[in-house]
């Protein structure tokens, strides 16, 4: 049987895309989805929730360890392992908005 | 390398008769003066490359009439084992901040459109607040900046000035194959925007105080959706971008993006005049909220830069750069290398 940490909450690494701002999240509830860590850290992190226009921009979380972008509804404690590394990254326009 | 803001701003516009509309508070991105004030230092030396400085915003006080009223405001950075350092920002950072809550009064029918308004702003002590309880415990553990040493001459001697060089701004250099490709590209889809991420290094000159950045090579982006005004970068494009990157391994990292801007077809589309082309603010050093916040949200640092090819009808293609100044997207100049890199001391 796991000790209570690794049961209730897991450590994890988060990085924008850039790979210049990382955060280390010490207590990530397994409970949790993956999109409620994401929308936590978007805060934390200080990366923009909307586009110029303040329509909400969408973000997927990168797993690194298996190289695939996790669902939302995700359980962390189902997709992700201690010491996981997740990369923020966002659909997002570029364009001539005139 | 967190901000913090011992004083809450406030925007007070008046009518141009003088009666006041009200007091608003600023709600404002901050993250961009912050990061330019940061970066500032350690190109001069006088912050180090870990990103571990705590920061402030303080009101800068109005002259005359004093507190509360605001002539501006400063970002301070502390650190251990250096001095504090400051940068003053003037009013002017606060326009756009005025602007928009002038606009919100004009929909609330408080002001007419078009109708003269002046503003001040002030500043207050910020109200003591609890320390939430619960949510994730986080650190900052993000990487000290990537710099490796090289002496900025043996760039300059090798490169040509493009645009409007600015003394202040980080020297940029950029590759010209990394140019071609971008043109190429451009062509390929014409009447459609498309782009790349651009890669490089940072190298730091410790006698002449500086760091300045090499793109070495663009990534083109793929699983985009792109239209003649549109250029959607998705997660699939970032971890494409990614996966180039690991295979490249040369220690480069990201140092922003280059999208084209399809000139011709906006002006076809507008039916402009040959002479209205030519003057068109569209046509060169066009930037928009949309381009900006994509390096906001991929490329927050202040090293970042963005390129943009800019395809018009009455001349040949033309790139333009884009970089954070004082906490403000502008347009600025570069140089252009005309043959692989080696740095030497």
């Amino acid at each position: 049987m796991g000790n209570a940490e690794s049961l209730l909450e897991i450590p994890l690494e988060i990085s924008d895309v850039s790979g210049q701002k990382v955060f280390s999240v010490s207590n990530a509830p397994t409970n949790n989805t993956v999109g409620e860590l994401v929308h936590e850290m978007l805060g934390k992190m200080n990366l923009p929730r909307n586009d110029s226009s303040g329509a909400p921009l969408t973000y997927q979380a990168r797993l690194e360890r298996e190289g695939r972008h996790l669902n939302a509804s995700e359980r962390i404690g189902d997709a992700l392992e201690r010491g996981d590394k997740l990369t923020l990254q966002p659909n997002i326009d570029a364009g001539a908005s005139f | 390398m967190t901000l913090s803001f011992p004083f809450r701003f406030a925007v007070v516009i008046f009518r141009e008769d003088g009666s006041s509309l009200g007091t608003v508070p600023i709600q404002r991105d901050w993250e961009p003066v912050h990061e330019w004030t940061r970066f500032y230092f350690q190109r001069k030396g006088e912050l180090a490359l870990d990103g571990n400085a705590s920061a402030s915003v303080l009101p800068l006080w109005e002259q005359t009439q004093g507190e509360p009223y605001c002539r501006g405001f400063r970002v301070q950075l502390e650190q251990l084992g250096c001095q504090p350092v400051a940068f003053d920002f003037p009013m002017t950072h606060f326009r756009d901040c005025a602007s928009a809550i002038a606009s919100r009064f004009v929909a609330q029918k408080l002001l007419r459109e078009g109708e003269y308004f002046s503003y001040l702003v002030v500043a207050h002590p910020a109200p003591q607040e609890p320390l939430p309880s619960g949510g994730l415990t986080v650190a900052n553990t993000s990487p000290s900046l990537p710099v490796q040493d090289a002496a900025l001459e043996t760039f300059l001697v090798r490169a040509n000035p493009s645009g409007v060089l600015h003394s202040g701004d980080m020297p940029v250099f950029v590759s010209r194959r990394v140019l071609d490709e971008a043109a190429e590209r451009t062509h390929a889809e014409e009447g459609s925007e498309t782009g790349g991420i651009l890669i490089g290094r940072l190298w730091r000159d410790a006698s002449a105080e500086e760091i300045f950045a090499e793109v070495t090579a663009q990534i083109p982006a793929e699983h985009t959706s792109g239209s003649n005004v549109k250029l959607t970068f998705t997660p699939e494009t970032w971890a494409a971008a990614d996966a180039v990157l690991r295979l490249r391994r040369r220690g480069e990292i990201y140092l922003g993006y280059w999208h084209s801007h399809p000139v011709r077809v906006w002006c076809k589309d507008k039916a402009c005049t040959p002479e209205a082309q030519q003057t068109c603010r569209l046509g060169k050093d066009f930037f928009s909220a949309d381009d900006e916040a994509v390096m906001r949200a991929a490329f927050p640092r202040a090293y970042s830069i963005a390129i943009v090819a800019n395809d018009t009808a009455f001349t040949d293609l033309t790139f333009s750069m884009f970089g954070n100044r004082e906490g403000v997207t502008q347009p600025r100049g570069f140089y252009v290398l005309e043959e692989d890199t080696r740095a030497k001391k």
